[in-house]
């Protein structure tokens, strides 16, 4: 391969980064061949030594979703960085994307409990309240008859969404704490595969 | 040497290279490549990395024969990097080689035996 080759391969296969980036990445390899050149080696010479072009875009797409998804923190942009870091093939897929999407489905469970909670708490104490302002209208759900049922329900349903909320805060938390793991071990793998010599 | 050992001590080249003066990145290449093979395109995702990172600046530099080249310089964060990293490394590296010889030795000893 020679250096236009090279480059112009490498450009394709990076076409889904941002221009910017993409330029960026090219003159590095630009100047490469350039000093290479300079220095008395054929451009051959200095594709063969640069390495793979495809392993090479890889590991740049997985360097890029994993800078992306540290700069802006979503979900999406985690598993993207996944996604891309698997690519590398450094990890297998089915041990780290089956407990991943274990783990996701638990947090969304919980979150869905959670916001259930705060909203079941806020009606269960409105329509208590309402039904003792207004006794002609049947709610139907609460059982809560009474001034001391009334107040038992309006207690419990407090209660509740104070409890929902509860959970809601440490699941914050929990999965903020999560992301940050999840980054730090692609970051890992990504360290490890620094150097790998072409296949 | 296998492949894989050699991936996580590019960066503690790199480090210890930009520690002792600025380098471009063909001169790193060039100078790694000396004593340990390595597919040379993968310097250049790792200096990224450790600019974004803040352990390493880049700039412009002119130069006699051609074109600026980008030059980089080691941070503070960096070089604080770099002792951690040689420190990791020469623990490794004496464990390792203790290990190697104590088992050379044992072998020597059991054709002894026999």
């Amino acid at each position: 391969m020679n250096k236009d080759e090279y480059i112009e391969e490498l450009n394709k296969l990076l076409k889904k980064l941002p221009k910017e980036e993409k330029a960026d990445i090219i003159s590095d390899y630009e100047e490469h061949f350039m000093i290479g050149i300079e220095k008395g080696r054929t451009e051959e010479e200095i594709s063969e030594a640069l390495g793979n072009p495809k392993n090479l875009a890889k590991q740049i797409k997985a360097e890029y979703m994993l800078r992306k998804a540290e700069d802006k923190q979503s979900a999406g942009s985690v598993f993207e960085a996944a996604l891309a870091a698997a690519g590398l093939g450094i990890f297998n897929l089915i041990f780290v994307a089956v407990p991943a999407m274990l783990l996701v489905a638990i947090l969304l469970t919980l979150f869905v409990l959670g916001g259930a909670m705060v909203f079941g708490g806020i009606y269960v104490t409105l329509v208590t309240v309402l039904k003792l302002i207004l006794p002609q209208y049947n709610f139907y759900i609460t059982t809560y008859n009474g001034v001391l049922g009334s107040l038992g329900g309006i207690l419990y349903g407090i209660g509740l969404t104070i409890l929902g909320l509860a959970l809601l805060a440490v699941l914050v938390y929990v999965t903020k704490w999560i992301y940050g793991l999840a980054l730090r071990y692609l970051k890992w793998n990504l360290r490890v595969i620094e150097g790998k010599k072409r296949s | 040497m296998n492949a894989q050992f050699k991936k996580g001590v590019l960066e503690l080249c790199v480090l210890v290279l930009l520690d002792r003066k600025d380098c471009y990145g063909y001169e790193m290449v060039d100078e790694i490549s000396k004593n340990i093979s390595i597919s040379e395109g993968t310097i250049y995702p790792l200096l990224k990395r450790l600019r974004k990172d803040k352990m390493v600046i880049s700039y412009l530099k002119e130069s006699q024969d051609g074109p600026p080249r980008k030059y980089y310089q080691i941070t503070d964060v960096g070089k604080e990097k770099k002792e951690g990293l040689v420190a990791e490394w020469d623990e490794f590296s004496t464990g390792v080689n203790d290990l190697v010889h104590e088992k050379l030795m044992n072998n020597l000893g059991d054709i002894k035996d026999e």
